[in-house]
């Protein structure tokens, strides 16, 4: 990732989203959580607070965890991202979108995509996570419904089933 | 009010060294940008005043952490996670540990950086306090060169810094001394994640014979800059931790710290907070030591019960300098604890006569000199110094009132005056022998016996340590 000294015009950057390769002419400073939402209609990633503190536009970039409001878009130059729309197979929801859905983890629906990319994540990293685990793994991700315990309930219920198929 | 993008470059030269020129083509004029979790927080509140930014992100010469025998030098570019994921960091550095994982969330600690965490200044900052209690340094890097300053002067007042306006902090070096230290970390906020601190601190000590050494304090959120509490650690170093001196130490914090009231907290409650942690951290220090040191108090006694009777007074003896005393202790063997041995010291020291009382008094030195009356065994004197290091560290003017005072109880009691001098300081110690130059001769002497045989409690304990 290199660009030319003193340009405040756009630039063409390339990336992957969800599997199809983007080109993509963008201000280096734009967020890549507008550019998601804006360029290329991915809405499921939301701006809850913009500063890093409420995780519902976290995406996967490169397989790591990030709030899409705090990265400016010439850093997602060449990486792979992940959003929510990324996760199903085809008509089937993914294990976790699933379990959300049987244990009542999602209820106004905006902490959701976040939460669920956040519990993804955790899962790749320790499949068989305890119930502590799980709230740290979440706990940059605020639910105003006050519904934390089914969304701890759903990820442990997906990782059981993923566990078992 | 939000930014426009349109207003802003973010140029990416995709080098160190290209970074470098480009910072000293035009110093204070280009804002670096690593994982974006303080600068894009302003950016997006229309509040950053750089139109001119440079990434550093993911840069592989500031993103490594490389280990040498003496210390462990982490690129300014390394993320929470990467510290979290390092076992040198893990096992050695806890307190560094413990900041990255209470830092943000997942996602920041994914983004975050050590060198933006010290860059950004803030007093709240969760792993600011750690890399103090680890004597961190930090390598400065610019066209001019690299420069290698303690990070103990990095913060010279509130969001201000050594670093100069064509620099750029490139890494933080610790050493690889602590790793037996006793290491306590505790953040106060209103929320375990994604809180900023209302008071945090990281700690780190050893108890070396029975007395705390080489204690290091720091706190956040107390004062303009992350805060080394030396007045504190001055107190506590060097002194057994005692509830005396645990009064001492939530005092003489609480003179440390220059706490303010804000959206978070208030300067009295962070002001009792400081102080219970600060009490916290000692209790668990000494804590910690006791459970540690029970095997090693097992061993000496065992060692002890199988000697023989004249080897056994004789180990015994510097504990309190009494022969009738030591004879006593070597009789009530086996003991098999430390309790048990402190019992029996206590009923031997009350059965003995006045002149077997005496003896063990003038196998000290005189409070404030170095020779006592006996020439003394070596582990005594090394003790007795121990005892009154707070004497020797005093100034002069008390030094010379002490002198004086224990000249007028000699002449009044005529042997020497004896305290148990540990934990306290010289100007307690005057105050005490003061108010005691006024006992009658009969009072005087219990008192000083009963002073003798606390000394001689503490004098067992560290002879448990072996």
């Amino acid at each position: 990732m290199s660009n030319s000294v003193g340009s405040r015009s756009k630039v063409n950057i390339s990336l992957t989203v969800n599997g199809e390769p983007k080109t993509l002419s963008v201000y280096p400073m734009e967020r890549l959580l507008d550019v998601l939402r804006l360029d290329l209609g991915l809405t499921g990633a939301k701006e809850g607070c913009g500063e890093g503190e409420c995780g519902s536009c976290s995406v996967l970039m490169d397989g790591m965890l990030v709030n899409s409001c705090l990265v400016p878009v010439l850093q997602s130059a060449g990486s792979n991202i992940v959003t929510i729309e990324g996760l199903q197979a085809g008509e089937t929801l993914h294990a976790l979108q699933q379990a959300f859905l049987d244990c009542g983890g999602a209820q106004c629906g905006i902490c959701t995509p976040g939460m669920i990319l956040a519990a993804s994540h955790l899962l790749s990293a320790i499949p068989e996570p305890t119930s502590e685990e799980i709230r740290e793994g979440l706990a940059g991700n605020l639910c105003r419904c006050t519904g934390y315990s089914q969304i701890v309930e759903a990820v442990a219920e997906a990782a059981r089933r993923r566990m078992t198929p | 009010m939000r930014s426009n993008p349109s207003d802003y470059e973010l140029a990416a030269p995709g080098n160190l060294q290209a970074i470098v020129s480009l910072i000293g083509s035009e110093p204070g004029k280009w804002l670096p940008i690593a994982g974006g979790t303080d600068v894009m927080v302003q950016y997006a509140a229309g509040k950053l005043p750089a139109l001119k930014l440079l990434n550093i992100w993911n840069l592989p010469e500031l993103r490594r952490i490389e280990v040498s025998a003496d210390e462990i030098r982490i690129g300014a570019g390394s993320t929470y996670t990467d510290l979290r994921k390092n076992s040198i960091v893990e096992n050695e550095f806890p307190l560094l540990a413990s900041a990255a994982r209470w830092t943000g969330g997942i996602a920041n600690q994914n983004r975050g950086t050590i060198g933006g965490n010290i860059v950004n200044a803030s007093p709240a900052a969760d792993s600011l306090p750690a890399l103090l209690v680890y004597d961190a340094d930090l390598i400065l890097v610019s066209v001019r060169g690299e420069r290698r300053v303690t990070y103990a002067s990095f913060h010279t007042g509130y969001k201000k810094t050594l670093l100069a306006q064509d620099e750029l902090v490139k890494a933080v070096c610790l050493p690889r001394r602590f790793s037996e230290y006793f290491a306590y970390a505790r953040k106060v906020g209103a929320r375990k994640a994604q809180a900023i601190a209302k008071v945090c601190i990281a700690a780190a000590g050893r108890v070396v014979n029975g007395s705390a050494e080489d204690v290091r304090i720091a706190l956040g959120s107390v004062a303009p800059v992350p805060l080394r509490l030396t007045g504190t650690e001055k107190t506590v170093n060097g002194k057994i931790i005692s509830a005396d001196l645990l009064r001492l130490a939530r005092q003489t914090a609480a003179a440390d710290i220059r706490p303010i009231d804000d959206i978070r907290s208030t300067a009295r409650y962070r002001t009792a907070v400081a102080g219970n942690l600060v009490v916290e951290f000692l209790t668990r220090l000494n804590a910690e030591q006791a459970s540690g040191d029970f095997r090693e108090a097992k061993d000496v006694l065992t060692k002890w019960n199988a000697l023989s009777r004249d080897e056994a007074i004789k180990t015994i003896l510097p504990c309190c300098g009494s022969r009738a005393w030591a004879h006593g202790m070597a009789s009530h063997r086996p003991l098999t604890d430390e309790a048990a041995l402190l019992a029996a010291s206590s009923d031997v020291w009350r059965s003995l006569t006045t002149s077997d009382w005496v003896e063990a008094f003038q196998s000290h030195p005189r409070i404030g000199e170095s020779r006592a009356e006996q020439p003394p065994p070596a582990q005594s004197v090394e003790w007795s110094t121990q005892e009154q290091r707070a004497i020797a560290d005093a100034d002069a003017a008390v030094k010379k009132a002490l002198a004086d005072a224990n000249r007028e109880y000699e002449r009044r009691f005529n042997r020497i005056f004896i305290v148990c001098a540990g934990g306290k300081s010289a100007g307690e110690i005057l105050e005490i022998l003061q108010r005691r130059l006024n006992n009658n001769a009969d009072t005087e002497l219990q008192e000083a016996a009963e002073q003798q045989r606390q000394i001689t409690e503490l004098r067992l304990r560290k002879w448990l340590q072996g």
